[in-house]
């Protein structure tokens, strides 16, 4: 236990020196892994630790990505509010989705979490929410100064930005690593390896289970607010089912249940997926072959290959 | 044009729509049943259809040779598909659901490289409108309709009445048993997979003609067809056929009076209700 606590503040300590290594370009790449990782690890909370295979997690991405930016943009405020309020646009898309999506599980929950993605992104697509979205066209923005004690910092600095956005990563990981070693967390456990079994124990399920994803939903929003500000606007994309797709396969990659794993997917996801397109394939189609080979070389992730070799 | 005449013209265009539901609809809860995974590319399989019609549209300059050759490639590669791709992976739902998804990926890249971005359209095969309460409708649509209804009479006779078709209700019901009575099951899988991917395809290319054919034409389906299967009942095969008409008749009929996207947000709504009230869907089996 104490070897892995070691281990987390070794790591931290790398990311904190990593800078001083890295290219301009690359930090900004660093911050978007540890981005992506944060919105992988948001899922692993629901399906690694709750069971629920959500594909809509791309929705309070979106949510918190275009709450934030709606507040800077339309609102003027400055950077925590808009954080703020993108942070409940996102809690709040997910207690909708959820208050559906909870009473129903397996199979269905996924679907139905697909259904509402895809229709999401049509919404926005169409025309009805113009005032907001611009369809595909992007917004942009300047991000707002963040006030930290007499400076002021800007975020359009790579610098600033990158430890701006590990602070975020690193309280978000050992609050969820808070949650998941808690009997919150316990309690989801026990919904993830029976589902019936936790309701006859007298645990309200579906109230737990909606925890988790607003929760989940909570996370991902974070997720999408801090890249909105790390590539300064907004567009469709954030909504876009793909994006569900990547936390899926990155998390599941890396190894489900671990919440390192999620950032251990993206980084490998990321990484080669940017050396494979160099070969002139595009991004989705070499995350696409990636998934489908990984899928049958390494069902149970990198973690699990680390973790099957130590074993054996 | 009066608000009856609209009205009969919405329901109409619902039928159609319903029965092209239906076909693809009725692919997915086949796979469903048998193989137990939902299949995120099947959509991509529907787009397939289209496009693959259109290059044997563009090289025959016949729609029909079209109609038959696509849906018959597509379901040689939902074969190879279920033998190259699934079949390793066998077991694990997740990891499936997890490749088909990679395979969806791969499926919109690889025709937006080939076939491009922009939209393209395929003229519909004849040019013949009925005249119904004074305005001319497309004939072809009718075709669509007729053609789903011969195919889905054809599925429903090779469950019933082949080998193979009664293999896969039997695998269907009872796994174990089946593998003790000596039924090929991972063949029974393959083909089971491949009339699924047919049907999709066969739905793509009889609404070719009526939509407008591009990369991220199964993203605009799949919901849609998803909202079909869960209404009707996941693995129920009536269901779907029930569900498709009618999600097909609600987009129809409420498009006469709001636009196709929000139409699209009240079958959402109905979904949910359905959901809520009767959880297995209209005719699945209580869980």
């Amino acid at each position: 236990m104490s070897g892995r606590i070691l281990a987390f503040w070794a790591a931290v300590a790398v990311l904190v020196v990593l800078p001083r290594a890295l290219t301009p370009y690359q930090l900004s790449v660093a911050a978007e892994i540890m981005i992506w990782g944060l919105f992988a690890m948001a899922f692993d909370l629901l399906y690694g630790y709750t069971g629920m295979l959500s594909f809509g997690q791309a929705i309070f991405f979106g949510a918190g990505g275009y709450g934030t930016a709606f507040a800077v943009l339309r609102l003027d405020w400055g950077i925590w509010e808009a954080l703020a309020f993108g942070l409940v646009a996102a809690a709040a898309f997910a207690l909708a989705v959820g208050f559906f999506a909870v009473r129903v599980s397996g199979h269905y929950f996924l679907i139905l979490t697909i259904t509402f993605s895809v229709i999401t992104v049509l919404v926005l697509q169409s025309g009805h929410w113009r005032w907001l979205s611009r369809g595909y066209a992007a917004s942009p923005f300047t991000p707002p100064l963040v006030p930290l004690g007499p400076w002021r910092i800007s975020l359009i600095d790579p610098l600033a930005n990158y430890y701006w956005v590990l602070a975020f990563v690193v309280v978000s990981f050992l609050l969820c690593w808070r949650i998941v070693n808690s009997p919150l967390g316990k309690v989801f456990r026990g919904i993830r390896e029976n589902e019936e079994r936790s309701r006859l124990i007298g645990y309200h399920v579906e109230r737990f289970k909606l925890i988790a994803f607003v929760l989940g939903g909570l996370f991902s929003g974070l997720a999408g607010a801090l890249l909105a500000l790390t590539l300064r606007y907004v567009d469709i994309s954030y909504f876009e089912l793909t994006l569900s797709g990547k936390a899926v396969a990155w998390t599941v990659i890396g190894g489900a249940g671990t919440l390192v794993g999620a950032f251990l997917g993206a980084l490998v996801f990321i990484v080669s997926t940017d050396y494979l397109s160099s070969w002139t394939i595009n991004v989705p189609l070499s995350i696409g072959l990636l998934l489908v080979v990984m899928v049958a070389v390494a069902p149970d992730g990198l973690i699990g290959v680390v973790r099957g070799k130590r074993r054996g | 044009m009066d608000i009856f005449a609209q009205l009969v013209l919405g329901a109409l265009n619902g039928l159609v729509w319903g029965f092209i539901l239906a076909l693809i609809a009725l692919g997915l809860t086949l796979v469903f049943g048998l193989l137990e995974i939902i299949n995120i590319s099947h959509g991509e399989l529907y787009m397939l259809g289209a496009v693959l019609g259109w290059y044997v549209l563009q090289f025959t300059g016949n729609f029909w040779v079209a109609l038959i050759l696509a849906p018959l490639a597509v379901g040689v590669l939902g074969l190879v598909i279920e033998r190259g791709v699934l079949r390793p992976i066998e077991g694990k739902p997740i990891i499936t659901i997890i490749a088909t998804f990679g395979l969806s990926l791969i499926f919109q890249q690889a025709v937006l490289t080939g076939f491009g971005g922009a939209p393209q359209r395929i003229p519909a095969p004849f040019e013949w409108d009925l005249t119904i309460l004074g305005f001319g409708y497309s004939g072809y649509r009718f075709f669509v309709a007729l053609c789903s209804i011969v195919a889905i009479s054809a599925l429903w006779g090779f469950l019933r009445r082949f080998k193979y078709g009664m293999w896969m209700r039997a695998v269907r019901q009872d796994r174990e048993m089946s593998l003790a009575l000596g039924i090929p099951i991972s063949r029974v899988y393959m083909l089971t997979f491949g009339l699924g991917s047919g049907l999709a395809a066969l739905g793509g290319i009889l609404a070719a003609p009526i939509v407008a054919l591009e990369f991220r034409m199964g993203l605009d389906i799949l919901p849609a067809v998803f909202i079909v299967v869960i209404i009707g009942g996941l693995g129920s095969l009536e269901g779907s056929l029930l569900a498709a008409l009618l999600i097909g008749e609600l987009e129809g009929l409420t498009s006469v009076f709001v636009t196709p996207t929000t139409a699209r947000i009240f079958s959402l709504v109905f979904m949910s209700a359905v959901l809520l009230f009767r959880p297995e869907g209209l005719l699945g089996r209580r869980r």
